[in-house]
Order: structure tokens, then C-alpha cells, then sequence
């Protein structure tokens, strides 16, 4: 008897243990997900009324200005947060990982600690850093480049009163540098990984064969942490591609000046919840969703992990 | 003899850089500390600390004095507390017993659940949010906390760091607690929980500053502002008193503070958390 | 620690759940024992509504009334999910100007505001007070709110330096007038250092008023946008080059501490003030008391109308009120009461919506900050010509278009200044309108 329960809860047990799980992610998960596709064809004013449209928001969204704006503005950020900021994160894991450093561990929770701070909070503390005039950030870029134009006359200056946030050209580039110092630091701390697990005997038979410091890279570096570049590329595209808290938080709740902070997600959540469209919210999520999915295989097509299979 | 001037000149070149790297980072935060005890007058009148420190800002959030208060600041760190503790422990359970079952036993739905899984990580979390605001209003729990734990009460990313690390555990262990006579839970709660400490640990945390963190969906969910957790108390802050900035950062600085210590506590098993999806996989 | 086998990440976060979960349950969301709570939105309203407050009770015994001050965007994303979700509102909200018409766009049944339309007619409030101000709390012809307001807009400017430089702000009757004066005030000093009007070119606040004082706007009655019409283009062509090109007369540095020190340092001259205005540059800029005065705003051609509008306030009934009676009498004691109304004026130099109000003493004060003008009479007296302006459930993205519009121009008349100029504002606007049109078109309710 008492062996029959015990083959019994052996056999069992897998399913018991999975279908907590499983039945919220049914519930929480697959079926929101379903159902996201079944709303995309409804228009709506919260979710009590609904009205069927079938493609029409699809239709809608292709001559949407609005939402030609938030793609534009979500994939300049993308780029910039891309292109800058992993090369970035990349030199200073660089500069991390030479053997006779001492302190690693210092630098390293130093890079690091702009990103315990939330998006949130991290929006608030540069509102006020970009305050024009008396701001921090204007105030030190006014006097360095003041000190530099001594020399060079042909610098420009900063002006004390550039408002990062109110002038529609300048947006962009203060979102930019706030998440450039959010996110080196944490996306160093997965090349400095990779760094680290690089076999250290290819370096020295590189320096064996005479190659300079830039064919190491090349040809030891590089090739070692492929994967975790790849990874941290796809991550980042993906995360900045979500961009919503920082210019949500720091342009006063809205899309800033002539819209110049509109994201795609600020824009999902301006016609899904406070517009009401819940319908069009869906489609422009679901729109992200195959960008996001296209980007991706682009990027893994590129970076050439996909022709090499499971490597 | 050369070599070595050289070589000290460039170790130099390197320090220095990486100290004015580690300056710049560093400057927002302090300059945030500071400015959180500076009174209005010297807030931007001295770069960073005053002279004269004053704990009025702290004073001025906690509404110290004030019998009807329009943010409740401290009740909103007591519910942000709640709030990402319990979704961290709901997800605890769930991820790593799933993870568990997953890792160690063959069963026949097992592929289709990992497949399954796998196709909606790569569906962004934004696309669900509007059928998801649908479905918690239908079951009544819009403006509660439940409404914002049980959402992330499944996070398939721990599944997948409970599934890796647990993969490692030697079936031996399993065995002899099989033996022993332990319930396949036992063995679950027993043996293979206490071997993953270190995963569990980085996994509280990695979880702990998203549910700390998150603002779009308790923007969406919340509505009493006794309910509000810190991310949308400190935004409605902005929205009261734009111009007292040494509230806000006073503000800033106590919501961020949970995080940095629990991140100083479990640094090094933060580091491996985060590391070990990529590196392996 | 070994006695707990998960680690102390796991412990810890464990004991912070239990203790933080027990206090939440001893310390439950307080149910509010006030028979009515009210949402207010701004801190002057805020502090003058809490002394309103005792006068109301004492005449009702039992009732008590809470008001609360919440965030602006509060009262409009949250308020608005609450409708939907049948959440527990407060039962009287004051909603800004801009957003109110937000709460339209579901079917009439569906607003979460009682209709007000019959109580207002029955009560004689129609004709009580300014009609104009019921147009941006109407949909499909029912009323949702009741006016706080009226804000007329009339000229601030630096007085002293007005006369220090000739200037005859009577002579001053048309924006021609204002203008030319204008032209000559802005190229007495250096290029850059001082302007005669404080007009943004980014943003279409100013641009929106001027447009309201032609008789223009975003929509027609029945919620058509209408602001590419003849006369939203020609207030586009003829804003344009008051703040950008060689005949400029207008800049704009932005709020706050900068704003003040613009006014201070005479880099503007001349603002544009709604009566609600008036009180933040008291309370801002005290520096300039007795330096500043106050001019209706030219008119277009000679005879029109001097003036024009900008902001507002609203108050509602939420449909989840158990005493719509008592709320609507608390709305009229906060609105109606002319004594209070006095007192409030003191306080906010807020000309109210009723007219009976006006002729007050307190509205003929002379104010030593405003080199003793009275500032309420003044207000009061262009407060009936205060044009209409309609609303709808899509008119904060109006609002986006106009300013879109309004770069867009701008960026062109900077590059290529009156070349083509008629042609290309003609075609922004219709196609900023159109995009609109097309929004408004997919709005099935």
C-alpha cells in the first residue's frame, strides 16, 4: 500500500509540479497573448466597450503619423544606445580585464552602480541634472568647454541655458547620454564575463606567432565572446526598443516637444490607457513584437550565428 | 629599461582612465546624496554639499506634521516593500519548482511546455499589457496588490535559471533521498532547493529590482494613492512640486536605497546570476 | 543561518514580506468617512477650497467633505481608467481645460460625469454665468461640468520701460499698432537682448489663443476639427513671423526661475496674462511690483474683440456619487457663493464664471503690484467677449497637430522666409488636420 502511493506520487509528481506553473502561464502568459491578437481587430474605449474593425488598425497604424514618429524616435535611440554604448561598455570591460589591475572589483561595482538606481528614479535624478542654468550638467559642460575654448576658439561653448529637455533637436541626445549612464556599466559586466572565460593559453600562443594587441583582438578576443556579444547586442536592441519610464518621466509625463521623446511603448500606453483604445494598443504591441523579431534574426543573421547553427 | 617607462606610462594612461570613467559615473549619484540634504537656498548655489546640511527635505516628503497628506510616502515604501517581496517569493516557488521539474524528470508534455515557453519570451511583455488590463479587471483585481503580484507571479526567464542550475544537481542526491523514503517534494524542498542557494540568491535579487523598479504596470493597475508603490508615488511627487527639487531627490535617493544595500549584500551571486544565462548559453 | 537552508537572500526577503504584509493588514486603505471627496488638481484651489470647506458643513449637519490634492495627470490617465473599471472615484473632480474633453470618447451613456444639462438650465446658471465656458465641458449638446472660470487674456508689460521709451499703450489698439511699436522696442538694443512679446515657437499655447481671439479653433460645434480653416491659416502665416526671421518681435525662454529673471532683465516686455496668470507673476516675481501693467490684448482689425482665452477649470459629478444632490450643492457653494467667491478672488485674482459676482468691492481693488490698476474690473470687463471654444474627445491630440503645424512652419520660414510661405503653412495645416480628421474618423462611438 504504502509503496503503491510512493510509485504513485513518482509518477505524478513532474505534473503536479509543473501545473501551478502551468496554469498561470495559461492564464497570464498564452492567453493574454491570444487574446491580444483577438483585440488587435476591435476598436475600444476601455474595456467595457468594443467595437469590431477587423484590419482597420493595422490599416490605420501604416498612415499613423504619430506612430511613424515613436518608431522613428525608438530606432534613433536604438541606434545610438547600440552603436555607443556597447563599444563603450566593450573598451571598459577591456581596460577591466588586464591581469595586473588592482581594484577590479572597485571599478567594477562603480560602472556598475547606475544601474541598481530604476529607470524611474534614474528619470527624476536627471530632470533636475538637465535643469538649464543652474543644472549640474550645464553647468560643468559651460565652464570645460569655456576653459577648452581658451585654446581653441573654434570649440563651441555650451550655453548655461541649453534646455536639454524643451528643445525638440535636444531630446534625443539627453535620453541618450542618460541611458549611456545607466547601461555601460551593466552590459560591461557581461563582456568582462566573457572576457575572463577567454582561454588565456590562445593569447600567448598569439604573442607567440607575433601578433600586435589589435590582431589579438582580432583573432583571440573577438571570436571568444561571440556569443555573449550577440546576446548583449540582441538584449540591448530589445531593451531600448521598450524605452518608455526615462522620457515618460522626464519630459513631464508626455512625449516631450514636438513629440520628440515619443516611443513606441509611451505611444501603446497613451492610446491604450489613457485614450482607451485598448484594440489599437494591441496592434501597435503586436507591431513592435514582429519588429523586434525581425531586428533579431537580422542581427543573429549578421553577427553570423545562425549559419553556424547551435555553435 | 625602456620597456618598463613605457610600460608604467600606459599602466598610468589606463588608471587614470578608468578613475575618470568610474568619477563620471559616480557624480549624478553623489551629487544626489548631496542635494538631498541641502536646503532650497544652497541647492544649486553650492555644487554639491552645503555647508549647512538639513534633513528638512525628508521631513518635507514624510509630510511630518501634516494630518491629511496628499502623498503617502512612507506607506508607499511599506507597500513596495510588500508588493516585490511577495512577487519575488511567489515567483521563487513557482519558477523554481517548475525549473525542478523540468531539469529532472521525463515526462511527455515536457518539450511542448519548453517550446511553449520559448516562443512567448520572444514576445515583449508590452504586447500582452492591454489584454492583460482586460483580464484583471474582469476578475476584480484592479487597484490591488494581487492585481500587480499575480501577473509576474510565473517568470519564464527563472524557470530557465532553475532548469540550467538544477540540470547540475547529481541524480545521486535524488537517488539516495528516494531511498531514504523522501516524497518526490521532500526531495524538491529537502535536497534540491538547499543545493541552489547561491541561484536562488541571485535570482531574489534580479527578480527583487524588477518588482522594486516596475512602473508601467502599477501606472496602469494602481489608483488609491494609498496603494502606490515608490516608482509612482516619486512621479506623482514630480507632478505636486516640480520646483522643490530637494524633496524629490530626497525622494530618490530613499527609493533607491533598499536596492543598493540588498545589492551589496549579494553582489558576487548577483554577478554570477546574471552571467550564467549568457556565458553558458 | 543554517537553520534556514535557501540562503539569506531568500530569508530575508521572506521576513521583509511577513513584516511589511502584517502592517499593510493592520494599517488597511483607510475608507474614507467623508460623505464627499473631492479632487482638485491645483495648490491655489487646493488651499482655498479647504477654507470653503466649514461654512459648507456647518450648513449641513452630519456631512463632511475631504478634499484632496492630487497630481494633474492624476486626474486624467487615472480618473479616466477608474471610470472604465468601475474603480471607486471620488465624487467630485475639477478637470483642467485640456483634458476634460478626454472623458467624452466612449458612448454618452458610458462618461463617467453626470450630465449636468438640465440642473444647469434649471437652475438659471445658462444665463448666470459666461455661455462660452460651458462649450469645453460639452459633448454631443449634454453639459458634464461646471465652469470654474472664465480667464480672459489681456497684455502684461513692463511698464516702466514702456514709458521710459514713449510708448502709448493707448494708442496701442490693433496688433498692428502693437507690432509696429513692437519692431521699433525690439531693435533699440543689441539683436538678441530684449523682445517685445514673450510667443514660444515650439509649442502652440500662444498660437492657440490667438487663433481662439479671431474666432477660430480646434473644433467646430459637433466636435469637427476645423483648425486649418481660413482663419487658422492666416493666424499660422501671421504668427510665424512675429517669432522667427529678420521681423521678429517675440522669443520665449521657458518657465520657472528663467522666466522670471527674462522679465526682470526686460528681455520680454510683454506677456501674454490670463486673469490666472497675474497671481504667478505676484508670487514670482515680486521685484517688479508697481513696474507692471496690464493692456487688453489688440485686437485684429478696429472695434474687435480685445481679448481672448487661455486655461480653465472644470468641476464634475462622477456617476459613482451616492448623493449627486449634495455634491451639486457643494459645487454651487464652492462656485456660487458670492462672498466666497470675493475671498477666493483676494487670493487667486480668478475672475469667477458667475457674473453676478463681479461688481463686488474686491473686484475694484486697486492692486499696487499692477501700478494700481483694478484688476478685477478690468478682467470683468472683457470677460463677456471671451470667445467660445469647442471641445473634443481628441483634443489633446489637436493640441499635438497645431504645434507639429507650428514647427513645422517655423523650421520653413527660417529656411526659406516668405518663399512659398501661404503655399507650404496651407498645406501642413490641412494635412496636420487631416491626420486628425483620419484619428477621428476610426472613433466608432
Amino acid at each position: 500500500m504504502r509503496l503503491d502511493w510512493f510509485r504513485l506520487q513518482h509518477r505524478f509528481a513532474p505534473y503536479v509540479f509543473v501545473s501551478p506553473f502551468l496554469i498561470l502561464f495559461c492564464a497570464f502568459g498564452v492567453w493574454p497573448i491570444v487574446k491580444s491578437m483577438i483585440l488587435s481587430l476591435y476598436v475600444t474605449s476601455g474595456p467595457k466597450d468594443q467595437v469590431y474593425v477587423g484590419l482597420a488598425n493595422f490599416r490605420f497604424l501604416l498612415t499613423d503619423a504619430d506612430f511613424h514618429i515613436a518608431v522613428w524616435n525608438t530606432a534613433i535611440f536604438a541606434f545610438w544606445s547600440v552603436f555607443v554604448q556597447l563599444p563603450l561598455a566593450l573598451a571598459l570591460a577591456l581596460l577591466l580585464s588586464q591581469r595586473w589591475l588592482r581594484g577590479r572589483e572597485w571599478f567594477r561595482l562603480a560602472f556598475f552602480s547606475p544601474n541598481l538606481l530604476g529607470q524611474v528614479f534614474v528619470a527624476v535624478l536627471f530632470s533636475v541634472l538637465f535643469v538649464p542654468q543652474y543644472g549640474l550638467l550645464n553647468t560643468v559642460l559651460h565652464s570645460v568647454t569655456a576653459w577648452f575654448g581658451r585654446f581653441a576658439p573654434w570649440m563651441p561653448v555650451v550655453a548655461l541655458d541649453t534646455k536639454w529637455l524643451a528643445n525638440p533637436a535636444l531630446v534625443m541626445p539627453a535620453l541618450v547620454l542618460t541611458s549611456l549612464w545607466m547601461y555601460v556599466g551593466f552590459n560591461m559586466i557581461y563582456f568582462l564575463a566573457a572576457l575572463q572565460a577567454v582561454d588565456r593559453d590562445l593569447y600567448e600562443a598569439a604573442t607567440v606567432d607575433g601578433a600586435n594587441a589589435w590582431q589579438q583582438f582580432r583573432a583571440v578576443t573577438l571570436p571568444g565572446i561571440r556569443p555573449v556579444a550577440v546576446f548583449v547586442l540582441i538584449t540591448s536592441t530589445i531593451g531600448s526598443f521598450q524605452l518608455f519610464e526615462l522620457p515618460y518621466i522626464m519630459l513631464g509625463n508626455g512625449p516631450g516637444p514636438n513629440k520628440a521623446g515619443l516611443t513606441i511603448v509611451m505611444y501603446l500606453y497613451q492610446t491604450g490607457f489613457v485614450s482607451g483604445d485598448l484594440g489599437y494598443a494591441s496592434a501597435v504591441g503586436w507591431t513592435l513584437a514582429l519588429g523586434l523579431l525581425v531586428v533579431s534574426l537580422l542581427q543573429m543573421r549578421i553577427t553570423g550565428v545562425l549559419k553556424r547553427g547551435s555553435e | 629599461m625602456k620597456l618598463t617607462i613605457g610600460w608604467k606610462i600606459y599602466r598610468g594612461a589606463m588608471y587614470v582612465t578608468l578613475l575618470a570613467c568610474a568619477f563620471v559615473t559616480l557624480t549624478p549619484i553623489v551629487w544626489l546624496v548631496a542635494a538631498s540634504i541641502k536646503g532650497p537656498d544652497d541647492l544649486f548655489h553650492h555644487m554639491f554639499f552645503a555647508p549647512r546640511a538639513t534633513l528638512d527635505n525628508f521631513r518635507d516628503l514624510f509630510e511630518i506634521g501634516n494630518p491629511t497628506p496628499t502623498v503617502h510616502f512612507l506607506r508607499c515604501g511599506v507597500n513596495s516593500a510588500f508588493v516585490a517581496c511577495s512577487a519575488v517569493l511567489v515567483q521563487l516557488f513557482f519558477s523554481s519548482l517548475a525549473g525542478f521539474a523540468l531539469a529532472k524528470y521525463d515526462f511527455r508534455a515536457r518539450k511542448a511546455i519548453m517550446v511553449l515557453m520559448l516562443a512567448t519570451m520572444l514576445i515583449p511583455g508590452q504586447v500582452v499589457m492591454a489584454p492583460m488590463y482586460e483580464l484583471i479587471y474582469r476578475i476584480g483585481l484592479v487597484d490591488t496588490y494581487a492585481g500587480l503580484i499575480v501577473p509576474g507571479a510565473v517568470s519564464v526567464f527563472g524557470i530557465f535559471l532553475f532548469r540550467q542550475s538544477i540540470l547540475q544537481v547529481p541524480d545521486e542526491l535524488m537517488h539516495a533521498a528516494r531511498i531514504d523514503g523522501c516524497s518526490e517534494f521532500r526531495i524538491y524542498w529537502d535536497v534540491i532547493m538547499p543545493v541552489s542557494r547561491p541561484m536562488i540568491g541571485a535570482f531574489c535579487l534580479i527578480s527583487f529590482m524588477g518588482a522594486w523598479n516596475s512602473f508601467l504596470w502599477p501606472q496602469i493597475i494602481l489608483h488609491n494613492s494609498e496603494r502606490f508603490t515608490l516608482p509612482i508615488a516619486l512621479n506623482q511627487l514630480v507632478g505636486l512640486y516640480q520646483q522643490q527639487y530637494g524633496t524629490l531627490m530626497a525622494g530618490t535617493l530613499i527609493s533607491v536605497l533598499p536596492v543598493v544595500i540588498i545589492f551589496m549584500l549579494l553582489q558576487r551571486e548577483f554577478v554570477a546570476g546574471l552571467t550564467a544565462g549568457a556565458v553558458k548559453g | 543561518m543554517n537553520r534556514f537552508p535557501y540562503g539569506h537572500a531568500a530569508l530575508s526577503i521572506l521576513t521583509v514580506a511577513i513584516l511589511t504584509g502584517g502592517w499593510l493588514l493592520a494599517h488597511p486603505v483607510s475608507k474614507s468617512a467623508a460623505t464627499l471627496t473631492f479632487w482638485t488638481f491645483a495648490k491655489t484651489h487646493y488651499d482655498t477650497y479647504k477654507e470653503a470647506v466649514p461654512s459648507f458643513e456647518a450648513a449641513h449637519p452630519g456631512v463632511k467633505v475631504d478634499v484632496q490634492l492630487v497630481s494633474g495627470t492624476a486626474v486624467t490617465s487615472r480618473l479616466q481608467a477608474a471610470f472604465w473599471a468601475d474603480l471607486d472615484v471620488p465624487d467630485l473632480v475639477e478637470v483642467e481645460i485640456s483634458s476634460a474633453g478626454s472623458f467624452f470618447r466612449g458612448p454618452l451613456k458610458h462618461v463617467g460625469f453626470v450630465d449636468l444639462t438640465d440642473r444647469i438650465h434649471r437652475s438659471g446658471l445658462w444665463d448666470g454665468m459666461v455661455q462660452a465656458r460651458f462649450a469645453p465641458y460639452t459633448s454631443r449638446g449634454r453639459i458634464f461640468g461646471l465652469p470654474h472660470d472664465v480667464h480672459p487674456v489681456m497684455l502684461a508689460y513692463r511698464r516702466d520701460i514702456f514709458e521710459k521709451e514713449g510708448v502709448n499703450v493707448e494708442a496701442i489698439e490693433t496688433w498692428d499698432d502693437f507690432i509696429a511699436v513692437g519692431r521699433r522696442l525690439t531693435r533699440l538694443t543689441d539683436p538678441g537682448r530684449r523682445y517685445m512679446i514673450e510667443l514660444p515657437d515650439a509649442e502652440a499655447s500662444r498660437l492657440e489663443m490667438l487663433l481662439f481671439q479671431r474666432g477660430g479653433g480646434y473644433f467646430d460645434p459637433d466636435g469637427k476639427c476645423i483648425f486649418d480653416n481660413e482663419i487658422g491659416i492666416e493666424t499660422m502665416k501671421w504668427y510665424v513671423p512675429l517669432v522667427v526671421g529678420p521681423n521678429r518681435i517675440g522669443s520665449d525662454l521657458g518657465g520657472g526661475q528663467i522666466f522670471t529673471k527674462a522679465v526682470e532683465d526686460g528681455y520680454i516686455l510683454c506677456m501674454v496674462a490670463p486673469d490666472w496668470r497675474t497671481k504667478s507673476f505676484e508670487m514670482d516675481i515680486p521685484r517688479m511690483s508697481g513696474k507692471m501693467a496690464l493692456m487688453p490684448l489688440p485686437a485684429v482689425r478696429r472695434g474687435e474683440r480685445r481679448t481672448s482665452t487661455w486655461g480653465g477649470t472644470m468641476i464634475g459629478i462622477t456617476k459613482h456619487c451616492a448623493k449627486p444632490d449634495l455634491a451639486w450643492e457643494f459645487a454651487l457653494h464652492l462656485y456660487l457663493d458670492k462672498k466666497e467667491l470675493a475671498e477666493r478672488f483676494r487670493g487667486t485674482n480668478i475672475i469667477p464664471a458667475l457674473r453676478a459676482a463681479w461688481d463686488q468691492p474686491a473686484f475694484r481693488e486697486p492692486r499696487p503690484y499692477w501700478s494700481n490698476q483694478p484688476l478685477g474690473s478690468l478682467y470683468a470687463a472683457l470677460a463677456p467677449e471671451v470667445p467660445f471654444q469647442y471641445t473634443s474627445p481628441f483634443i489633446s491630440t489637436a493640441k499635438g497637430k497645431l504645434s507639429e503645424a507650428l514647427v513645422a512652419s517655423v523650421q520653413h520660414y527660417r529656411n526659406h522666409g516668405d518663399t512659398g510661405f501661404d503655399a507650404f503653412v496651407r498645406r501642413q495645416m490641412r494635412q496636420s488636420a487631416d491626420e486628425l480628421r483620419r484619428l477621428i474618423g476610426r472613433n466608432p462611438f
